[in-house]
Parts: C-alpha cells; structure tokens; sequence
C-alpha cells in the first residue's frame, strides 16, 4: 500500500472578488432593500412618475383629441410649458428626495463608527478611499436611481406618443442626465460627510436634515439682509433644483451658472473632505 | 513572521507606544500581549494590524510593511475589541460580506463562511441577528470573521472581556487549537489569569515600553533584584537550620509547619534541596514556588519601572 506524504488543505482562493468599494456598496444596497423604509419611498416615488407620466399623456389629449380643444389655452395656463416643463421633470418633491437622502445616507458612515466596523474593514485589503468610494457613491447612486425614471419615461412616453413633436424635447435626457449626475452627487456628498460627523445613525439623519435646512434658512437671512441673491448657491436644496433649469435653459431668478458651480464645488470639496478626514484609519482606532 | 525594529507610534503628543523593538517567529503558538490599561498593546495592536503607520521606526509582518499593504492583510486578521455589531443584521451576511472584503468569492466563500462558523461553533445560529445573540454568540462571530480567509496571523485584542467563565474556557480552547494547527496567535490582555491559563509567552508592556518578552520562568530568572520566593513544608525548625547553611539564601521567613525561603538563583538551590530530602537530610513535606507566576513577574516589572 503506498505511503502518501502529509498534505496541508489548499489555502483558501483570495483576490477573485469584486473591488472592496463595490462589495461595499452592495451590502448598503441591500441592507436598504430589506428595510420598511425602502418600500415607503418606493411607492411615494412610483406614484410620483405616474403623475408624471399621466400628465404627458393629459398633454398629448389635449393636442390631440377635439374633445378637449376648448381646454388647450386654460391648461397652458395651469401647467408648466417649454423648458420650464423640462426641468421640471426633475424635480419630484424635492424635499421628499431630500428626505431619503438624510434617512438613508445619514446613517451609511455613522452606524460603522457606531459599532465600530472600520477597524475590521481597514484590517482587511480595504483602502481608505475604497470606503470613502463605497459611501459616497452609494449615497449618490441613490437619488440618481430614483431620477432616472423620471428622466427617462416621460421622454420614452413622450417619443413613443406625439414622436419629436411631443411636449418633453427629443433632446432632454442628454441635458437631465448630467443635471441629474451633479444634483445627485452633491446630495450624497453632504449625506456622507454629515454621517461621518455623528456617532449614531438617528445623529447622522440629524446632521443631514440640520445642515440642508439650516443653509438654506442661513442663505435666505443672509439674502433677506443685503440683497445679495447669489448667496443663495450654499442652499443645497435650491442648488440640486437649479441645476436641471440651468441645463434646459431656464432662467433662474436667483443664480446663474457662475454661482451654482461655486456653490456646488464648495459643497462637493467641504464635505468629500470632511468624510475623508473622519473616515481617516486613525480615526478607525481599535 | 514579526518584527519591530525600534517602532514607535505618537497620536499628536502623545506617546503611545515607545521605541520597540522584537520578533515573532513563523509558525503557530500563542504569545500573550500583557498590560494594564493604557500600556500601549491597543497601539502595538494597530501597527501590527496596518491600520496605522509606525511613527517611528520599522514594523515588519511577513516581510513586509502592514499599514495600508493587502500583501501583508490578506494574511491576517483582526478581532477587535468590543463586542458591538450592527443590531439588525444577520450574521451570515456579515460575514459573507466581511469574506468578500478579504477577496474571496462565490463557491469558496460559501465554504469559508461554513467552514469559519464551524469552527467557533455557530453553524446552526448564523442565522440570527446580532440583536438576538448573546455576548458570547457575538464575540464568536468576530473570531468567525477573522478566520475566513484562514490568516497565518491572529490578532485578538481583549478577547474574553465581559464572556462568562464558560464562554472564556470554550474561547480558550479554540484559540489552543487554532494555534496547534499552525496559527500564530496574538493576545491582548490586562488579565494576567487570563494570559497565564493560555500561553507561558508573554510580551509585557507597561507604559508605553516593552518591559520583557519571553517566557514567565525565563523573564522571572531575569529578575535578579527580586529573589525567588519557596515555601517549604514540613518541619520548620530543621529546614531552617538546612536553609541558613545555603549561600543563595537571601531572607527567612516562618509560618506555621512551614518556612518560606527567598533565594537567589534557585537553579543552583533547587538540586541541592532535592538531594537532600531524597537522602532524608532534611524532613521535606512539599515544595510550592510562590511567585513564578505571572502576576508575580508582572508586579515585580512594572514596580520597577515606575
């Protein structure tokens, strides 16, 4: 009978998966699909694009069936018309996206620092900027998810009805999407950062909400007392309005492209660097 | 496997951990990591781990520099201290996720996951959540984590704070275990019973400073200024009387049926005593060292280094 020589088990396969940022982002992605929260804004939104949609099919009626002439001049007058209408499409309650964004993202950095995750995850082949990656991109991926629909299908609907002719213009995804990509990515931005300032996820949902809604009460005070509407560009919640305007060629009363992209780089650098300093391995202490 | 060469780790002006200077060699074994709070094994613990740059100096696992290197952290793992996992979630996906993190992937992660969670015993709780699971349930898991990728080094800083003593004995058995099939395991702790039940090796830091590596009996033979203590029991007067002849003896002290000798070099006393109570020279009952036990060293060293 032969004698084999002892053999150790094959070491485990390591290094075949997916980037860390991206296996990161993923597991926020799902813890979020399995929360009641998810579902809440998944139908609030849904109903939202079906209005949206059912008023590009109101539109095509109006142009299109008899019946309804005699209503064309009185619902110009009620509802949104030309560039206005396009822009507009991208804002569905934007206080309520806000909302999702300070519910879901204030918790993504604060429940790691919470219970203490980052010491494991940085003990593991998992970079810094891989977890700032994860976090900021997740939280930014998010509200452009949700945009894109609202994008896309009135357009859709719209080219498949009334074709190039049809009330959202054949050419709008190509200016909402980058609207879309800014708005968004500075909405993540100022969730990620805030959640890295606070230690629990409900503080986090705080930070987020305090920081949207004290900008903006901060740049009216500061507007209501000189004069000075540009001010206006450090109230994210205007600025992630005024970007789909300024794409389709609205005149914004308020600010005009030079403060919106100082307003938006400010508040992109502020809050990558904030996240990035609290997100440091040093402060991941064990 | 380890070594540092004079490292050193600062937060601001602080001093964390003083120039150090050691080596761990390859193979399996647990070496305990000693010292009160404060001592410096959180800071050692995290040079060692990657997650900070030596403020001075070299630290040096596997050949390489660990801080920020995947070389170097795909080889070992980490169970923090603390027992604090995200309440709702699941354990088996946590792990799932912590085993894509460590860069394993489909079929082999699902057998690692399995594999790990056999290991520490929670094959059939993976399931719960963390919420659901006791303080000792937890700590396993944490343990689980580090085992995924099967690490060559295990880093475990405070690992029985707050288990019941049942809890602590399974953890202590699976640590030997671990270690006997070639894992070289490191641990922290400011419990000495805790150190002395699992390993005789020690790295015992005090303030900031590496006092003494080793183990116990060799860092106790290091301790010249502190004789070794022996109580020697039968009848007190005659050993006296053999004691006080001795060269090594450096006081005496008596007790009831017995008397406690404090000599210097107990190697050379030790076969003398043995040889006389065999030939019956001396009317010896029983023998008990009583401070060649860990928390004898650990007073004696960081007495002397206050």
């Amino acid at each position: 009978m032969p004698i084999y020589a002892p053999t150790l088990p094959p070491a485990p396969d390591l290094g075949h998966g997916q980037p860390p940022a991206l296996v990161l982002a993923r597991f926020d992605l799902a813890r979020l699909w399995r929360q009641k929260i998810g579902r809440f804004f998944g139908f609030a939104f849904l109903f939202l694009l079906l209005w949206k949609v059912a008023r590009i099919y109101v539109d095509h009626l109006l142009q299109t069936n008899q019946t309804f002439r005699p209503m064309q001049d009185f619902a110009k007058t009620i509802l949104t018309q030309g560039a206005d209408f396009q822009a507009d499409l991208l804002n569905p309650a934007s206080y309520l996206l806000w909302f999702l964004v300070a519910l879901v993202g204030g918790g993504l950095v604060a429940r790691d620092t919470l219970y203490r995750v980052r010491p494991l995850m940085y003990a593991h082949p998992v970079a810094p900027r891989d977890y700032l990656l994860a976090k900021l991109g997740f939280a930014s991926a998010l509200p452009f998810a949700i945009l894109l629909p609202f994008a896309l299908l009135p357009w859709l609907m719209s080219l498949i009805l009334a074709g190039a002719s049809g009330p959202v213009w054949v050419t709008a995804p190509l200016r909402l999407l980058p609207a879309m990509a800014i708005s968004s990515a500075l909405m993540g931005t100022l969730a990620a950062g805030a959640s890295s300032m606070a230690a629990t996820p409900r503080a986090g949902i705080g930070w987020v909400l305090g920081l949207v809604l004290g900008s903006a009460t901060l740049a009216s005070m500061i507007q209501g007392l000189t004069g000075f509407s540009a001010v206006q560009a450090i109230n994210p919640v205007l600025l992630a309005e005024t970007w789909p305007q300024l794409f389709v060629g609205v005149d914004h009363p308020l600010m005009g492209w030079g403060p919106a992209l100082l307003g938006t780089v400010f508040h992109l650098g502020l809050w990558t660097f904030v996240a990035a300093k609290r997100t440091m391995p040093s402060e991941a202490v064990i | 496997m380890i070594s540092l060469d004079r490292a050193s780790l600062r937060y601001g002006p602080i001093l964390g951990l003083s120039p150090t200077t050691f080596e761990l060699p390859e193979g399996g074994g647990i070496t305990g990591l000693l010292g009160p709070n404060g001592a410096g094994k959180s800071s050692l613990l995290q040079l060692l781990s990657g997650l900070l740059p030596p403020s001075g100096g070299e630290v040096r696992v596997f050949g390489g520099a660990p801080f920020r290197n995947p070389a170097v952290l795909s080889r070992l793992g980490l169970v923090p201290e603390g027992d604090r996992l995200p309440a709702g979630l699941r354990a088996d996906r946590w792990l799932r996720m912590m085993g894509e993190l460590s860069g394993l992937s489909g079929p082999g992660l699902k057998a690692a996951v399995a594999r790990a969670l056999a290991t520490v015993g929670m094959a059939d709780r993976a399931h719960l959540t963390f919420a659901r699971m006791s303080k000792g349930m937890r700590q396993r898991i944490r343990l689980a984590q580090a085992l995924l990728h099967e690490p060559q080094l295990l880093i475990l800083d405070e690992p029985f704070n707050g288990l019941d003593p049942e809890a602590r004995l399974t953890l202590m058995a699976l640590l030997r275990d671990l270690a006997a099939r070639g894992t070289r395991i490191l641990v922290s702790s400011h419990i000495l019973g805790e150190i002395a039940q699992l390993t005789d090796r020690i790295l015992l830091l005090f303030r900031g400073r590496l006092l003494a590596e080793g183990s116990v009996t060799e860092i106790r033979q290091l301790l010249d200024r502190h004789p070794v203590e022996l109580r020697l029991t039968g009848e007190a007067q005659a050993l006296a009387r053999w004691a006080v002849e001795q060269p090594e003896l450096a006081a005496l002290r008596m007790e009831d049926g017995a008397v406690v000798l404090s000599v210097r070099s107990p190697r050379d006393i030790l076969p003398r005593l043995q040889k006389a109570a065999a030939e019956g020279g001396i009317p010896l009952r029983a023998l008990d060292p009583l401070d060649l036990n860990l928390d004898a060293v650990f007073q004696y060293l960081t007495k002397d280094h206050a």
